[in-house]
């Protein structure tokens, strides 16, 4: 029996498609078998992500219509054998998705998967409903922006109300110049805000919009700080104590890295 | 329940009696009359009202008459355009035990965005209350957390609740009818203070204080 983790933040842009796929794909790295479902249905963008767009025949409102069944929806990953991608569809909207039918596909895909990973739409209206029914824990992912940490904590409230209790935090985007300036919200600022146990952090970086360009996670390229954020991640969700990075020395080593990286020294 | 019908001829000047109480004033309507006089009556004598600064609670007491729907809506609204009366309550003036009935809510955990919690006494929070949460209380409101976000004290408009909290950084804090909304410069919160009335102006102080105000009030 696997475990459904949704993605989810309410604001949009913040990065729940990214996170989803990079967590998903880190996760298969490390060994697992990982379904990723989108139920961002009418404006699909994890297949996007993966580059798995060329590769939809079915998606997941035809199973829940029952023109198809579940294994013939799922799709493949091109690197990892042991990873899938359950596709959303791109001309239906949210309506089109219940509740029921997400509770059963995500149950069925539970029994075969080690880790479901719901890509979650934006807002909190039906489509979030949705994609938070199945699931048996959550990611929150916020920026360190005072707009999407607001938006973030009326998430963690409705999560409450679906008894999904505690989830977890990702603080997406982080330019630890601009944080180290007091210029942008503090990790600590935004963990006292909302309460939550820090999963992991995850630095600005230009190789993320490449490397989803390319179709082709961030995640694969093991040299790119994004990257780091997200295997660390994928590693505390196995449960493998990576120490919680040591923020300041940490952001000390991303700033030399981001530096060389940018072209400084 | 009109009983006009009865055939002793009432003094105008009992229909509606106002006596001064220690919360406000007292409206003693007459219940023997037909209310449509006494109605006129409350009417002409708050129109002699002048505009004066504050607000006085007004609790209206109706002996054995039962007010219908209407008449409530009637009297708040004689009560809303003539002068600065707000009204208490129909149940006549309030007993000490009636001003703090309801036995304080007590909530754990964090208040977040889009969160309301409106209780008809006191309010007592064990977490933080974030942006976008609101608490709407009759009574005080106490935050044993970080307040940062909105606060309706005494909103059935007692001037003597207060709102506490360990460290005071609110968005906006109400108490009775007077509103107050955080500095748009950003600053370090206030570690335990609360804030309160102070005639019209709401003041905020140590938390130390909060006893000799509470001493000063009763």
């Amino acid at each position: 029996m696997g475990e459904a983790i949704v993605v989810t933040s309410g604001k949009g842009g913040v990065g729940k498609t990214t996170s989803s796929a990079n967590i998903g794909t880190a996760l298969a790295l490390l060994g697992k078998k990982v379904c990723m479902v989108d139920t961002d249905i009418g404006l699909r963008n994890l297949d996007v992500v993966m580059g798995l767009e060329n590769r939809i025949i079915f998606d997941v409102i035809d199973v829940a219509s029952g023109s198809c069944r579940l294994e013939q929806a799922l799709i493949k990953d091109k690197r990892f054998d042991q990873l899938f991608l359950l596709p959303a569809a791109q001309t239906k909207d949210k309506l089109a998705l219940s509740e029921q039918s997400m509770q059963t596909i995500v149950a069925k895909l539970k029994e075969q998967f080690d880790f479901v990973i719901i890509d979650c739409p934006a807002g909190i209206e039906h489509g979030f409903r949705v994609a938070v029914t199945g699931a048996d824990q959550a990611i929150v992912v916020t920026t360190p922006e005072q707009a999407a940490v607001r938006d973030a904590d009326r998430v963690i409230g409705l999560l409450e109300a679906h008894k999904i209790s505690s989830p977890k935090l990702i603080i997406n985007r982080i330019r630890p110049q601009m944080m180290k300036n007091g210029d942008m919200l503090d990790i600590d600022d935004i963990i006292s805000i909302l309460s939550l146990d820090l999963l992991g952090i995850v630095p600005d970086d230009e190789h993320v919009i490449r490397a989803a360009n390319q179709g082709e996670p961030t995640v694969m390229r093991p040299d790119s700080p994004a990257s780091m954020g997200y295997r660390n991640i994928a590693r505390r969700i196995l449960g493998d104590p990576v120490p919680l990075m040591n923020l300041i020395a940490d952001e000390g080593g991303l700033f030399k890295k981001m530096r060389k990286w940018i072209g400084f020294r | 329940m009109s009983r006009s019908a009865r055939s002793a001829p009432v003094k105008v000047c009992d229909l509606v009696t106002v006596k001064g109480i220690r919360n406000g004033l007292l409206f003693v309507l007459a219940d023997d009359v037909d209310i449509a006089d006494v109605l006129g009556e409350l009417e002409h004598k708050l129109e002699g009202q002048t505009k004066s600064d504050g607000t006085i609670t007004a609790y209206v007491e109706c002996g054995q008459r039962k007010l219908t729907d209407e008449d409530e809506r009637m009297i708040r609204k004689l009560f809303a355009t003539h002068g600065n009366l707000i009204v208490g309550g129909f149940a006549g003036a309030p007993t000490a035990s009636s001003l703090r009935r309801k036995d304080p809510y007590v909530f754990k955990g964090t208040v977040r965005s889009g969160m309301i919690i409106e209780h008809d006494g006191d309010v007592v929070i064990i977490g933080d209350v974030n942006p976008g949460g609101q608490i709407i209380a009759a009574g005080d409101v106490y935050i044993m957390g970080h307040l940062r976000g909105s606060i309706h004290a005494g909103a059935s408009g007692n001037h003597q609740a207060v709102v506490a909290a360990n460290y005071f950084e609110p968005l906006q804090v109400r108490i009775a009818h007077v509103v107050r909304r955080a500095p748009d410069v950003r600053t370090r919160p206030a570690e335990m203070e609360f804030a309160y009335l102070d005639g019209e102006q709401m003041a905020i102080e140590q938390m130390a204080y909060l006893a000799q105000f509470r001493a000063k009030m009763s």
